[in-house]
């Protein structure tokens, strides 16, 4: 076995005891192959090798749409109704954000085990905080779009129904993140605040809040960047915006103006990941959020920054709810109260027929294999991106750099590369997955692929940039180190870098898995078939027992993919 | 007469300011074990960076064997400094990887890619890899993740990836201001017995004079950014060392 080991003389050789070649079958290689197994299936399942998929008519249609983006429609006119489409689409994502962390603060005290300890310290109340969580898992596992829908129907085309839509799954999601939060937040000193007789909630205010701030702050900001996206899609049920005006052109086939909507979705979105990156840098927590998980950050310092957000935070929340014209109390007519006790009463009992129910079950392996194929895709094409997307790979000095005097070429070569991939995944998550698909249905046959494509491409422009985010973060001195001692720069890149990362990539992959089986809806309503395109019919004929029945799979298999996450990432850990 | 490993030319190091080391000229041949004391602040570890290669000097020159690093390329600065083995005070191995591939990694600057790739799905040069780790007495770790091992552990794979290079020369940036007296003692007589025995030259920072005496047998005096002193140990006095740590 010893080969070129090279050492002229060593040390008087002890006994050594045999360590085991562990065995090849570890967790990781079982789940890898299970991994490679589930994509050849979905790759079956949108029919690989079997039908035509590619329509090669539709090229010049593509070429037809590209050349509209270089000459969108710049008319004074049409300029300021993109103005008024770009604010709507804001302001909805700040209303729905808003409340979003009002229903997060709420129900995160709520289902944090810590609330519950301290309102009963002699007994272990379990079941009232289980019982809180459990509850927060339909809300969480139902997409926007959905809830949307739903809210079309009981306010009709109301402001209220997308920042609805938006605010109460996502206040679902941050209500478990900030229980977590909550509770991971060091307990001793509320915990003497408490044996000193104070109430539980004056407590929490003086003892745990001021430490789990930051960390509740920073994840706030995060879920605004989330709601923009969000904002636009809901646009696509007509709730207006971005989104809706994107959606009418494009069935106009006025792409230039399709491409003026485009171009300030893109502005808006890059704008808004810009300053909350900035403000989450700030914070001292960059890459540590994905849209169902956190993990503890280092607590920052007082930041001027930090408090000119939250000001323009307290001014743009008004003055976004006066632009829409929201008014709340129309939540509470006597009419919308009937309309929401008939769609009550006309869901149950769910419809159970058997044809409804083998139609549901194929529906849900599609839904399944598109989420696959969707996350491969972003996985696979986000491994190559977010590497040189980072600011520390290329450049000198980077990851790869072992040399040490900056070439001017070097510099200038490594900054185009950062600009360009950078800029690929930006457009990749500005432009909402639905919008990807009715492109990609320009050259694709209607069914899975497109629509996996489409959310992949999504998904890849969000993990892409928590990968390079994650590179960014790591720590030099031991890549250093190997350079030191003279390794190349793959080497490095093999032996450091990607030993350091890849972990979090397969995490971050992972969460990003839950959250495309939730958005297979977002590419199933424009026809790419699977559990959301059966939804929307549904919806659309108000056959509120046939919409339970299909909410029970999707419901299931949101569940199902959730626990086959956390299994994986729990045994490759 | 034979190339000295490390040899200093006048050198001046700054970052942005005043200079951290100032017109330092130096030479230390093969076999020698030489400390390097001073206060914090003396500019140890900056001179420690300019002999691996990690750093260039402003002014001077730095030659390792006898080759000018600065005027190296890419590939030959790699060569040079695949003949000298650093030990950090931090470790700096990589976490999450097997013990196995922090070893094989001070292979790197030997193998050509596709073997440094090869070696993380199937490890390569088990043997060699047993070997080093045997020597610093920890064989039975070889498959464990590194991040379950102890510091002190961490310490000894980190030795064994430079005992793993094989380097002409061991430089050591302060190893053992991070562990018990009892563990301090084991790793300076493990640096001691290997540069005896495989006629290696060492270079340690140290801030403790005890075992600059005990386990060296020249010291080098750092202060200000300036060599102090540079005299066997059995030369040392007293005055010397109260000079060195005086407080301005």
């Amino acid at each position: 076995m010893e080969q070129t080991l090279g050492h002229e003389s060593t040390l008087p050789t002890r006994a050594a005891p045999h360590a085991a070649r562990p065995a090849r079958l570890n967790p990781r290689w079982v789940w890898g192959g299970l991994a490679l197994l589930a994509v050849a299936w979905a790759l079956t399942q949108a029919g690989l090798g079997e039908r035509a998929l590619v329509n090669p008519g539709g090229w010049v249609l593509v070429e037809e749409f590209l050349r509209a983006g270089l000459r969108p429609d710049l008319h004074p006119e049409f300029l300021r109704l993109t103005v008024s489409a770009s604010l709507t689409t804001l302001a909805y994502a700040v209303c729905g954000a808003f409340l979003n962390v009002l229903l997060g603060l709420l129900g995160g005290v709520l289902a944090s085990e810590v609330w519950w300890q301290s309102l009963f310290p002699r007994r272990a109340a379990r079941a009232p905080w289980l019982a809180v969580r459990a509850a927060l898992v339909i809300p969480r596992s139902i997409h926007e779009i959905i809830w949307g829908l739903f809210f079309v129907n009981i306010l009709g085309l109301d402001p209220l129904t997308a920042i609805l839509g938006i605010a109460i799954p996502f206040g679902a999601i941050t209500a478990k993140v900030f229980a977590e939060i909550l509770d991971e937040t060091p307990r001793e000193p509320l915990q003497a605040l408490l044996n000193n007789g104070a109430p539980p909630l004056p407590a929490f205010l003086y003892a745990l809040f001021p430490p789990a701030l930051p960390n509740l702050l920073s994840y706030a900001f995060y879920r605004f960047e989330c709601a923009i996206r969000s904002a636009a899609v809901l646009g696509l049920i007509g709730a207006g915006g971005l989104g809706y005006e994107i959606l009418l052109s494009f069935q106009a086939l006025r792409y230039e103006q399709m491409w003026t909507f485009l171009w300030a979705l893109l502005a808006l979105t890059g704008l808004v990941d810009l300053l909350s990156g900035l403000l989450r840098r700030r914070l001292g927590m960059e890459t540590r959020y994905t849209c169902n998980d956190w993990e503890a950050a280092p607590a920052p310092r007082r930041d001027p920054a930090l408090r000119a957000a939250l000001l323009v935070s307290a001014i743009l929340v008004p003055l976004a709810f006066i632009y829409l014209r929201v008014e709340v109390g129309e939540l509470f007519t006597p009419r919308a109260a009937r309309l929401f006790g008939d769609v009550v009463r006309d869901s149950f009992p769910p419809t159970l027929n058997p044809e409804l129910l083998t139609h549901l079950s194929h529906a849900t392996l599609q839904t399944l294999a598109l989420s696959i194929l969707a996350i491969a895709f972003a996985g696979v094409g986000g491994l190559l991106l977010a590497f040189p997307a980072s600011a520390n790979f290329l450049r000198p000095g980077g990851i790869l750099d072992t040399g040490r005097r900056p070439s001017r070429l070097r510099q200038t070569l490594s900054l185009g590369v950062l600009a360009f991939t950078r800029a690929f995944l930006l457009i990749c998550r500005a432009i909402p997955a639905s919008v990807w698909a009715l492109l990609f249905l320009f050259v694709l046959f209607p069914g899975l692929l497109p629509g996996a494509l489409a959310l992949g491409l999504y998904t890849l422009g969000v993990l892409g940039r928590l990968m390079a985010e994650t590179i960014e973060g790591l720590d030099e001195r031991p890549l250093r180190a190997l350079k030191t001692l003279g390794a190349s720069g793959p080497q490095v890149l093999a032996y450091g870098a990607l030993p350091r990362t890849a972990p979090h990539f397969i995490a971050y992959g992972l969460y990003r898995w839950e959250v495309c089986a939730r958005e297979t809806v977002v590419v199933g309503v424009v026809g790419a078939g699977g559990l959301g395109r059966i939804l929307q019919e549904q919806l659309s004929s108000f056959d509120y027992r046939g919409v339970a029945t299909t909410l029970i799979f999707f419901i299931a298999l949101t569940l199902t993919v959730d626990l086959v996450s956390a299994t994986a990432r729990k045994a490759i850990r | 007469m034979t190339e000295p490993v490390f040899e200093l030319d006048n050198v001046t190091h700054r970052f942005h300011g005043p200079p951290v080391l100032s017109d330092v000229s130096l030479r230390i041949d093969t076999g020698e074990r030489v400390a390097l004391v001073g206060p914090s602040g003396a500019g140890k570890s900056t001179l420690l960076n300019l002999l691996n290669g990690s750093l260039s000097p402003t002014q001077g020159a730095v030659r390792v064997l006898g080759r000018d690093l600065a005027a190296l390329s890419a590939q030959a600065l790699r060569h040079a400094q695949r003949q000298v083995g650093t030990v950090y005070q931090q470790f700096y191995l990589v976490d999450n990887l097997a013990v196995i591939h922090n070893v094989n990694a001070g292979r790197l600057g030997h193998w050509p890619l596709w073997k440094s790739l090869l070696s993380l799905v199937w490890p390569q040069e088990v043997e060699a890899a047993r070997q080093a780790l045997n020597q610093v007495g920890i064989p039975e770790k070889l498959y464990e993740r590194t991040a379950s091992l102890s510091g002190g552990q961490q310490q000894r794979v980190a030795l064994a990836r430079v005992l793993a290079q094989n380097p002409v020369a061991f430089l050591a940036d302060e190893p053992i201001s991070n562990v018990d007296p009892e563990r301090a003692r084991e790793l300076m007589d493990l640096l001691r017995e290997v540069c005896q025995t495989m006629h290696k030259t060492l270079f340690i920072t140290l801030h403790t004079l005890d075992f600059a005496r005990s386990h060296c047998d020249r010291i080098l005096g750092l202060r200000h950014g300036r060599i102090a002193f540079d005299v066997p140990v059995s030369q040392l006095t007293t005055t010397m060392v109260d000079e060195l740590y005086r407080v301005n």
